[in-house]
């Protein structure tokens, strides 16, 4: 028995149960939380006051380098370990219709939609939770087959948005209402209500929302005309030779960077790929908003690891001058490199 | 007179004399008339073709009432008569209660059951002209233009929201919600009764946009006569009773049977009507011949979207039956061992495919555990998946060496491959798992021409195991590589399918992934536990994709972790955690 195990609010128990995870001790942390759930606590609150703050402290700690990915995804796994026995332990009894929670195409961050899907089983409903980065094709089909109340959908990154709205889509050509989440639609949900879908900024307001189909359906249309501009699609072909073209321009300027390792030679076209894709985001929700966050999250990630200052201005001064025929891209990247940290410019 | 006296409004050209001047002459004297010098005279019988303007105006499509400083109408042009007979010359106009004359303001109204306009032009002397025309005809034509306009672009949202396959229940949820407001205030759809029983759905209007549906099931003895009269294709025809009994059974919530019109319309199907759609609405908005018209267009894509889904129901129904049988299944909970899997098929929405992976526990404790890769893609890859699985089952309980069995698997799978003509083979490692003492596993495995396995030590590092092999199914006794591997406690074996390494990415969507990027990917992760490693693998492979099409995906990790005396009180309570997901999708 530790400390811990005979705390009865999930705040106190909090500080056992990271250390728990940063000593990667799957069945500690389990201790932790079904402790919480036998002394009376709501699984719901072990769900939404433990396990959602912990997870959120992880990613924290992987932005400060503090953590490598291995940890950091060594204590996600462990997360999904406690969800399961939580939701293991509570065994509700469903009374509510179907319920589908899935992470879009290409997003990995698995454990906020489960949390979302284990509060939306405790409060009645049938959920089915699909997974990390569900094709829309399998999502569709599994729409045909079983009748869904709502789809939830969970987008952690931004850059994700255009293939979000594809998916958020798709569910709407299944007729079936969509109620999305995660940060990828930015702090207050100002892109899900650009791509015309319902938002919910966490697992109890989704549920809420999910409960009242009239608001589901009733929520306004995406605004994008912007698009007739052909800016984007224009991006997202150009993708492999702007990042040619910056590596190029970067072995140009920058020595060091003809002497890149393999794994650094990625690691750098990843970045650079990035660029590129919240750069075509921006420019698929018309916000620059979505960009210079981006720049300024990227500026202070490389900083942590010690990448050079300039290694992030560098690019976007490339792509402004690449894509001087593109003014709404245009205007985002000034927006960007204005945002730069002043040594950084 | 001249056009001077006409303020505000210019009839044409500024020359045409007004009404009331009785013999004006042919052109307004401020107007010169045109020079002949210069041309010609070539119209030497103009004089006679000066028209009478007052017998010109006569004939104007819009009726002439001239009225002086004192509202006293001084002439009634012909038109003007017809159209408001009321009016006489002598009288004031205000005498006459024409609800346009009334005041100066322009615009239409209605009289003696004809749509009117009237405009008022000042005259000279403060008198003044009505002009008052007869727009009834152009404005019907228009009502019905737009009428037209309006049904079919409700046509056209009905065909996008029911032109996409749908699950049955949605369709028919979708049917009644787009009939209102359109068709209906509350529509019911019944589909044509299953065993006896009718399930309808019910769509209502509500103050705001959003209809509400609710859907219920009634017995199919209890459908009132119209209703069961369409399903059997009948359109019925007298249907004010309708109304009533829709009424008073409670299938109406808001209207009342004497003030209400409805009508009933089959939805076709296959060979029967599909189903039945009652429309109903407050009497005010009566059903005519146009509305009927558009109700059976409404209805006729309405029960081709049924139709559709309850085909398509059935079709996956047997689809995913079968799908269920052909998934890989989670390789089963053996002591000293954490499993972790992944599996992502090239077709995405068939969720099968060429890859698979499984185990099966030995009678000895161990466990027999395999992943391979068979040629061929999609629905065929797969049911050759399932002929290999099945012959793995059957065989792993007659020899548990697995160059042995490897080789018994070869020759099961060539006999059944020749007999069928397929010419199908498959690559893939097989190993039996046996637990340490010490926490460790000792590993034998054989190679059947598959990628070799890496190995993470809890040094960090990652070492490739030299297992090398021929391709399984193609010759009799091929050579099969084998080798031993011990496993300490927290070493963690992975088996991958060449959809990871030949994955196409990178700056231009063509570079492979290869075995180096797949080292370095899991290179620290040596702490991981199975699950957490099976999935980093998955996504760096799918990060590399970047939504680029790819090959059957299928990884599987077996990671020492001792006897787990630990681990026993809380495994009746944690689901296996890899494919979770997948289990809790095929069981719903």
């Amino acid at each position: 028995m530790t400390a811990a195990m005979t705390a009865v609010d999930p705040t106190d128990a909090y500080v056992g149960y990271l250390d728990c995870l940063a000593d990667a001790d799957e069945y500690a942390a389990i201790d932790v939380a079904i402790g919480l759930l036998d002394a009376g606590v709501p699984a719901e609150r072990v769900l939404l006051d433990l396990v959602a703050p912990a997870q959120a402290e992880v990613g924290e700690r992987w932005a400060r380098n503090e953590w490598s990915v291995a940890q950091e995804h060594a204590a996600t796994h462990i997360s999904e370990q406690v969800v399961a026995a939580v939701a293991a332990h509570a065994n509700p009894r469903p009374t509510g219709g179907r319920v589908v929670v899935a992470c879009m195409d290409g997003e990995w961050h698995a454990l906020p939609p489960r949390l979302v899907a284990e509060v939306l089983r405790l409060r009645g409903w049938q959920v089915t939770f699909l997974g990390a980065s569900v094709p829309a094709a399998h999502l569709v089909s599994y729409l045909h087959r079983y009748d869904a109340h709502a789809v939830a959908l969970a987008c952690a990154l931004p850059m994700r948005l255009p293939h979000a709205h594809r998916m958020i889509e798709a569910c709407r050509r299944s007729d079936v209402p969509v109620v999305v989440g995660g940060r990828g639609f930015g702090a207050d949900g100002r892109w899900a209500r650009r791509l015309g879908v319902a938002w919910a900024p966490n697992a109890p307001a989704a549920a809420e929302l999910i409960a009242d189909e009239r608001a589901l359906r009733g929520v306004p249309p995406a605004r994008l005309t912007h698009l007739a501009d052909d800016e984007y699609a224009s991006l997202v072909r150009r993708r492999g030779e702007l990042i040619d073209s910056a590596l190029a321009d970067l072995r140009d300027r920058v020595p060091a960077a003809r002497a890149y390792s393999p794994t650094q030679l990625d690691a750098t076209v990843s970045d650079l790929g990035h660029i590129v894709d919240f750069l075509a985001a921006a420019v698929y929700v018309d916000d620059p908003s979505l960009f210079t966050e981006f720049v300024e999250w990227l500026s202070e990630i490389l900083l942590s690891r010690g990448v050079p200052a300039g290694a992030v201005a560098r690019p976007l001064d490339h792509f402004g001058v690449a894509l001087r025929d593109f003014p709404r891209a245009g205007r985002v990247l000034a927006l960007g490199r204005a945002a730069l940290p002043a040594a950084d410019r | 007179m001249t056009a001077s006296d006409v303020r505000d409004w210019d009839p044409g050209d500024g020359r045409l004399p007004t009404p009331s001047t009785t013999r004006s002459p042919a052109w307004s004297a401020d107007v010169t008339p045109r020079s002949t010098a210069a041309l010609p005279p070539l119209a030497p019988d103009r004089d006679l073709a000066a028209p009478d303007w007052f017998e010109v105006v006569e004939h104007f499509r819009e009726g002439l009432v001239v009225c002086d400083a004192d509202g006293v109408v001084r002439h009634v042009s012909p038109v003007a008569e017809r159209l408001l007979p009321e009016v006489t010359p002598g009288e004031l106009l205000s005498a006459a209660g024409v609800p346009g004359l009334s005041d100066g303001d322009a615009g239409g109204f209605t009289h003696r059951g004809r749509r009117l306009t009237a405009r008022q032009v000042p005259l000279s002397g403060a008198r003044c002209c009505w002009y008052v025309e007869d727009i009834t005809d152009s404005v019907s034509r228009a009502d019905a233009l737009l009428a037209e306009r309006a049904r079919s672009a409700f046509l056209a949202v009905v065909g996008d929201k029911l032109g996409n396959p749908l699950h049955p229940d949605r369709a028919a949820a979708a049917v009644v919600r787009l009939a209102v407001p359109t068709l209906a205030e509350v529509a019911v759809l019944v589909l044509a009764p299953r065993g006896g029983r009718a399930r309808w759905w019910r769509a209502s209007r509500t103050d705001d946009e959003v209809p509400t549906v609710d859907s219920g099931v009634l017995a199919g003895g209890d459908l009132p006569t119209a209703i069961a009269d369409g399903l059997t294709g009948v359109e019925p025809h007298a249907v004010d009773w309708l109304v009533e009994q829709a009424v008073d059974a409670g299938w109406l919530p808001g209207l009342a049977g004497t003030e209400s019109a409805a009508r009933v319309v089959p939805l076709p199907g296959r060979d029967a009507p599909v189903g039945v759609l009652l429309v109903a609405r407050r009497a005010a908005r009566w059903y005519d011949e146009a509305d009927v018209e558009l109700a059976r267009a409404f209805a006729a894509r309405a029960g081709a979207a049924l139709t559709t889904a309850l085909l398509y129901r059935d079709q996956a129904e047997v689809a995913d039956t079968l799908q269920a049988s052909l998934l890989p299944v989670e390789p089963a909970e053996a002591p000293g061992v954490q499993w972790g899997t992944a599996y992502r098929p090239a077709q995405a929405g068939l969720r099968i495919g060429g890859d698979f992976y499984g185990s099966h526990r030995l009678t000895d404790g161990g466990s027999v555990f395999f992943l391979g890769d068979v040629s061929g893609k999609g629905v065929e890859a797969a049911v050759f998946t399932g002929q290999l699985r099945q012959c793995l089952q059957a065989l792993h309980r007659l020899e548990s060496h697995p160059g042995r069995l490897l080789r018994l698997l070869n020759d099961a799978l060539l006999e059944t491959t020749q007999a069928h003509g397929q010419g199908r083979f498959a690559t893939m490692v097989l190993g039996v798992a046996r637990p340490q003492r010490d926490g460790g596993l000792t590993l034998t495995l054989a190679g059947g021409g598959h990628l070799p396995p890496l190995v993470l030590r809890t040094s960090g590092e990652v070492e490739s195991v030299p297992l090398s092999g021929m391709l399984i199914g193609v010759v009799p006794d091929p050579r099969v590589g084998e080798v031993t591997v011990r496993l300490a406690p927290g070493e963690t074996c992975l088996l991958y399918s060449d959809g990871v390494t030949e994955a196409r990415g990178g700056r231009r969507g063509d570079e492979q992934f290869g075995t180096e990027r797949l080292v370095a990917a899991v290179t620290g992760c040596q702490r991981m536990p199975a699950p957490a490693l099976a999935e980093r693998v998955e996504q760096v492979t799918c990060d590399w994709l970047a939504h680029g099409d790819h090959d059957d995906i299928a990884v599987l990790a077996l990671r020492a972790i001792g006897p787990g005396g630990r681990g026993s009180r809380h495994l009746h309570s944690v689901p296996a955690q890899p494919g979770t997901d997948r289990q809790r999708e095929t069981d719903a």
